[in-house]
């Protein structure tokens, strides 16, 4: 492995390559500060222009956007106390009252300090659990990963809190898209006589299709007054270095707890940056000596949670590159690219494209690194950036995403596909069906059908699914991961009557 | 009378086009003598686990009832108002689409970013149209030049 990653490395520090990685890391910054923009979004504006390059430069670029992306949240959260992406909501809790009492320059230094090593110490993770799950997963058989396709899809399904159902429904409707098309016998499925449709849809204009939509018409409804902050606000930020240094040696353990909390709920899929946001922000409140300085503009707080988001750019790679399942929505657009050009995640993957894995590995160092200068050196730039109003930002990233789409095969009618998914995602967002495992059922959807084929070709008996064990264990967490999520909805549900009930303060 | 609310549209929706699917999952062709399933197998799995979730959410619906509202109930002409902008900006990108192949990238890709701009941003200001045309004449041409020689794309 040292060789291919001796490799990698060189192929990555090349001059084109390390430029794109600031250029990734650069526009992932950008993107996460802006209010409503997400990491997701900012990956789905750069895939077009990977079409072009070689396997090792467009992933380089998608690290690069991955990394500044999880660490722009920062921007905004301190700045105007909006979180730029669901990942920083807790770190606005704290970052935002410290600049106010006059100190946003430290708030961000912590912040992005936070940040750099939480990536760091999640490329450990990665480093160290990659192969080794992926080489446990090599002994999988078809059943097996049928069984682990619906385990993931339930989890995440699952964890659309309150929602189990939509959740499910938006898993199945997700696949049941990728039945569009010749299938692998060649059969002809639901063209409904349209030429186009035989050869399905292509993933990439769907999944932005369904979530850009849908995201960027929900800004427009709901971000417009919180923008109504941005007036008036003071960029100009600095650094305070030797007072950072000093909080950070004070954070270390909350460093490392947060860190190792992302990477771990970054692996599992469907979790994403949010949920180790929460998780860690929590944890930290409670081993803190000093749980009331929480949200009262504290450093723990700040350390909690931007090293748990960062550190979910690592975490969310183990399960993406060893099992071929995304960790969280940006990773399953990353799988989109990583498809695109011709590399299927999974087991494998470290077998047949070592140095892809490797340079996976240096990107990610070298974004972390790329990404604490950016951040340090230009973030009053960054600041004023995170104030662009949606009315601006909405128009431009629908014209870019689609000419990504055309670009994808020059072709004219996968507008249309982006277009009329554009429409049914912002419809099933209105009707508050939850979008991710819809677009985790599209990325998994050939997979699924692949390998259940594969399985009832070697063994036509559906019970085989139960005799295997690491199969029938999947199919069983699948269960226990749907009954959980129903004594959470009903434990919710009680919550919300016993609040309705009480008197009025 | 039964109130149409998010989640009995959503699962009658889904039930009709459920329904549609079967019907047309019957003109999928049949297994060969070698395959123990054939092609319609998976799809109608997935059509029956739809179908079943929609009747669970339509009976859940109807038996908690239409739930509590934050907002006030709006008839459908209100409904479309108060999504106006959002109801335009679909119907401009329809147009963009449809525009693209007939005027090219550069003129529709302009006429686009500069009613959509000219929507959003509004159009009272002559510092409103600065920002517009600003926005559209730069990015237009520059978007372009990055497919066209940087990543060699031919845009319509």
């Amino acid at each position: 492995m040292a060789d291919f990653f001796l490799q990698a490395l060189g192929q990555v520090s090349s001059p084109s390559v390390l430029a794109l990685i600031v250029i990734g890391v650069l526009f992932g910054i950008i993107g996460g500060s802006i209010p409503g923009f997400t990491v997701t979004m900012a990956i789905l504006v750069v895939f077009p222009f990977t079409f072009a390059m070689d396997p090792v430069s467009g992933v380089s670029l998608m690290v690069g956007v991955f990394v500044g992306g999880y660490s722009g949240g920062i921007v905004s959260g301190v700045m105007l106390g909006i979180p730029g992406t669901p990942s920083s909501i807790t770190t606005v809790y704290d970052g935002y009252p410290m600049a106010q009492n006059g100190e946003p320059g430290r708030a961000l230094g912590i912040g992005v300090a936070a940040s750099f090593i939480g990536t760091l110490i999640s490329v450990a993770v990665l480093v160290f659990f990659g192969p080794l799950i992926a080489s446990f997963s090599m002994n999988f058989r078809p059943w097996e990963i049928t069984a682990l396709i619906v385990f993931a899809l339930t989890l995440v399904a699952g964890l659309s809190s309150g929602a189990l159902l939509k959740g499910l429904l938006a898993a199945t409707l997700g696949l049941l898209i990728t039945t569009v098309g010749y299938d692998r016998n060649s059969n002809l499925r639901f063209d409904f006589d349209i030429p186009a449709l035989g050869s399905g849809f292509e993933i990439l204009p769907v999944m932005i299709g369904i979530f850009a939509f849908s995201q960027l018409m929900g800004n427009l409804e709901k971000l417009r007054d919180e923008q109504g902050k941005a007036k008036g606000v003071d960029t100009s930020v600095t650094i305070p270095y030797g007072l950072i240094l000093k909080d950070m040696a004070g954070q270390k353990l909350n460093t490392l707890r947060s860190s190792l909390i992302g990477s771990l709920v970054g692996a599992l899929p469907g979790t994403g940056g949010t949920v180790a946001n929460f998780i860690s922000y929590d944890q930290a409140k409670k081993f803190s000596r000093h749980p009331e300085t929480f949200g009262k503009g504290t450093p723990s707080g700040i350390v909690a949670s931007e090293a748990s988001n960062s550190a979910v750019a690592g975490g969310a790679f183990v399960p993406t590159l060893a099992l071929g399942i995304p960790g969280d929505l940006p990773m399953a657009i990353m799988m989109g690219v990583l498809i695109l050009h011709g590399i299927n995640p999974g087991p494998l993957m470290f077998e047949q494209n070592p140095v892809l894995v490797g340079a996976i590995y240096a990107s990610l160092l070298i974004g972390a690194v790329v990404m604490v200068l950016c951040q340090l050196l230009l973030v009053r730039w960054f600041a004023k950036i995170s104030l662009i109003p949606q009315e601006i930002l909405v128009p431009v990233v629908l014209m870019l995403c689609a000419i990504g789409s055309y670009a994808l095969n020059n072709n004219l009618f996968d507008i249309w596909v982006l277009f009329v998914f554009g429409v049914i995602g912002y419809l099933l967002w209105k009707a508050e069906v939850p979008l991710t495992p819809l677009i985790l059922g599209v990325v998994l959807g050939n997979n699924l059908e692949r390998q259940l084929f594969r399985a009832l070709e070697l063994d036509d008996s559906w019970m085989t699914f139960l005799t295997r064990p690491l199969s029938a264990l999947f199919l069983a967490l699948a269960v226990a991961s749907v009954i959980f999520s129903l004594y959470q909805d009903r434990k919710i549900q009680q919550n919300q009557l016993r609040a309705k009930n009480l008197p009025e303060q | 009378m039964l109130t149409l609310t998010k989640d009995r549209a959503l699962a009658l929706v889904l039930l009709l086009i459920v329904a549609v699917m079967w019907v047309e999952s019957g003109n999928i062709r049949p297994p060969t003598s070698w395959q123990p399933y054939g092609s319609a197998l998976f799809p109608r799995i997935l059509l029956v686990v739809t179908g079943l979730l929609s009747l669970l959410i339509l009976v859940r619906s109807l038996i908690t009832g239409p739930g509590e509202r934050s907002a006030p109930r709006r008839s459908f002409g209100e409904w479309l108002g108060h999504n106006r902008t959002v109801f335009s900006l679909f119907v401009l990108f329809g147009l963009y689409a449809a525009l693209l192949p007939v005027l090219g990238y550069i003129i529709a890709t302009l006429a686009f970013l500069v009613t959509s701009l000219g929507l959003l941003l509004g159009i009272d200001s002559r510092r409103k149209w600065i920002i517009n045309l600003a926005v559209s004449c730069t990015l237009v041409p520059l978007v372009f030049v990055i497919f066209r020689f940087g990543l060699n794309v031919w845009l319509p």
